[in-house]
């Protein structure tokens, strides 16, 4: 699902924020990656989305070779994940509903699939009857859940979380570590990105520790399962974490 | 790509014109403004072209024969004026007709000319003769005088020569004017795409970032940029010929009696509008949708 081999990132200037990263996340896995602020997460989910390229080294994400994509297949790798970003990123002049739709309508969806699907997703993240509100008229939290259903809305084999809990109180970060967790419990893999040490601990998971750009720990839990042979363009026929909610 | 999703992003050109409304409006008055400068100095240039045309073919050379010459040499000289390149037409007038002309417009003292008559007729049977090219008069004047039976030709090359000098300038000061003010125009329009597209730089990373290709992001501003380029079109092509047909109202009242001549000299309305409204939308389309496409490179490079 994701392999870093001997990956380095040297950004212009000189500056080094990854050292020979080596780590492979199996499908299905829920992983911490953990670290303080400037050890080199950010740097490392900028490679994962392609919007920094590795100075050397090799990075395989979700059956895409990053080290010689071509620009015209960006656009399909960040379709295979969802990504909920620390400051949310979603588009002010777009509903809740709206821009939970714009990451199924990226992809091509039929209009029938996303007027069913979309509900769905709001209301597994507990955002039902706040479809026609902007952003800008939510809490932290809210927009948290909204990114998250963004995210979950064209149900990708891959969720990646950035500092999720970073901008919201600590229930709302319980609730969301809970329904990261459901949705692993399906089979997608998660990978959050964090610098809280609790947080990283509290679900007894996978951790990889990265600091001064090099994985300095990486606490393995009993994981054997290979990864299945997949067209990286074909989502899953049937998403998976429909089953979350059953 | 689905036609439901090309509607959706048609939908969202729409809507995003309206959501950023100011943008859009400051984009519409830049356009208009130019379009409207750009409009009347191409109108201004098509109707001074238009009078010297005019002026230009009122020229007509005279040419005078032989008064020893028979009737049939007459003819074959005819035939053979009517056959040099650029000859448009020569119309024969015998000496008697040309008498017979000036006994006539004489009025009353008509019959001083009646002595004249016959053999003492002294005017000269003349052919008149039209050229299809002002420009080349002198060039066929020259050569009919070449001919056998020919006295002489009067051709009034220097006003000629100083109408189409006359027209070649106003032309290239009118294309010239054009052009920079359509340059003008498309680097306005240019920056005023840039700046919203810059206003709009962080939406446009977001949907890079949720998978967007280039021309699925491309799309709404594409509607935007050519929505924008044609209601400016249609507006300033409107106020042009709104005004321009003012100007003709004005022009037939403050030269009363001359309806012909301005008639004749300054182009219709009803030929002018195609062109106007034609030009000012394509102008306006393909500002709007190049302006578009170069504005948006960089920011979709993530």
């Amino acid at each position: 699902m994701i392999r870093f081999e001997h990956v380095y990132k040297t950004y212009p200037g000189g500056s080094e924020a990854l050292h020979d990263v080596n780590l492979h996340i199996k499908k299905g896995e829920f992983v911490f990656v953990l670290g303080h602020s400037g050890a080199g997460k950010s740097t490392f989910l900028k490679l994962i989305l392609h919007e920094e390229a590795a100075t050397s080294g090799r990075i395989l994400v979700n059956g895409f070779d990053l080290s010689n994509i071509k620009k015209r297949r960006i656009p399909y790798l960040r379709r295979s994940m969802g990504v909920v970003f620390q400051d949310f990123r979603l588009i002010p002049t777009m509903t809740v509903y709206e821009n939970v739709a714009f990451a199924m309508r990226v992809t091509n969806v039929k209009e029938s699939e996303i007027r069913r699907r979309v509900p769905y997703v709001l209301k597994l993240v507990g955002l039902l009857g706040k479809e026609n509100t902007y952003p800008t008229l939510l809490s932290g939290g809210e927009q948290q859940r909204v990114a998250m259903a963004r995210a979950l809305a064209h149900s990708p084999q891959l969720i990646i979380a950035d500092e999720p809990t970073g901008n919201i109180d600590p229930e709302m970060s319980v609730a969301m570590m809970e329904l990261l967790n459901k949705i692993n419990s399906v089979g997608t893999t998660v990978v959050v990105v964090t610098h809280e040490h609790e947080l990283a601990h509290q679900l007894g998971k996978r951790i990889i520790t990265i600091n001064h750009g090099s994985v300095v720990s990486d606490d393995l839990p009993s994981c054997d399962e290979e990864e299945p042979a997949s067209d990286p363009e074909q989502a899953p026929a049937q998403p998976a974490d429909e089953e979350v909610m059953a | 790509m689905r036609w439901s999703s090309f509607k959706y992003l048609f939908r969202q050109g729409l809507h995003s014109m309206l959501a950023n409304r100011m943008m859009t409006l400051a984009s519409l008055g830049v356009l208009l403004v130019c379009m409207l400068l750009t409009g009347f100095t191409g109108l201004l240039s098509a109707n001074v072209n238009s009078l010297m045309e005019w002026l230009g073919g009122e020229n007509e050379m005279v040419v005078m024969l032989d008064r020893s010459a028979t009737d049939t040499e007459y003819e074959v000289t005819g035939a053979q004026i009517r056959s040099i390149d650029g000859v448009a037409e020569a119309i024969y007038t015998s000496k008697q007709e040309a008498l017979d002309q000036l006994s006539g417009d004489m009025g009353e003292y008509a019959y001083l000319f009646n002595e004249l008559a016959g053999e003492e007729n002294p005017l000269y049977a003349q052919y008149t003769v039209r050229v299809s090219d002002p420009a080349r008069m002198e060039e066929i004047a020259n050569e009919i005088r070449s001919l056998d039976c020919v006295e002489m030709v009067n051709s009034p090359d220097g006003l000629v020569k100083t109408f189409l000098n006359v027209q070649k300038w106003v032309q290239i000061i009118s294309w010239g004017l054009v052009t920079v003010l359509g340059v003008v125009s498309a680097v306005v329009i240019s920056n005023t795409i840039r700046l919203t597209v810059f206003a709009r730089r962080k939406e446009i990373n977001i949907m890079k970032f949720v998978g967007a290709t280039n021309s699925f992001i491309r799309m709404p501003f594409f509607v935007e940029g050519m929505t924008v380029g044609v209601v400016a079109g249609l507006l300033a092509s409107g106020l042009v010929l709104g005004g321009y047909h003012l100007v003709l109202q004005k022009a037939a009242a403050y030269f009363a009696g001359w309806e012909e001549v301005v008639t004749a000299v300054l182009l219709p309305v009803q030929a002018v509008w195609p062109w106007v409204t034609g030009g000012f939308v394509v102008f306006g389309l393909v500002l709007g949708g190049i302006g578009t496409i170069t504005s948006m490179r960089r920011y979709l490079d993530v």
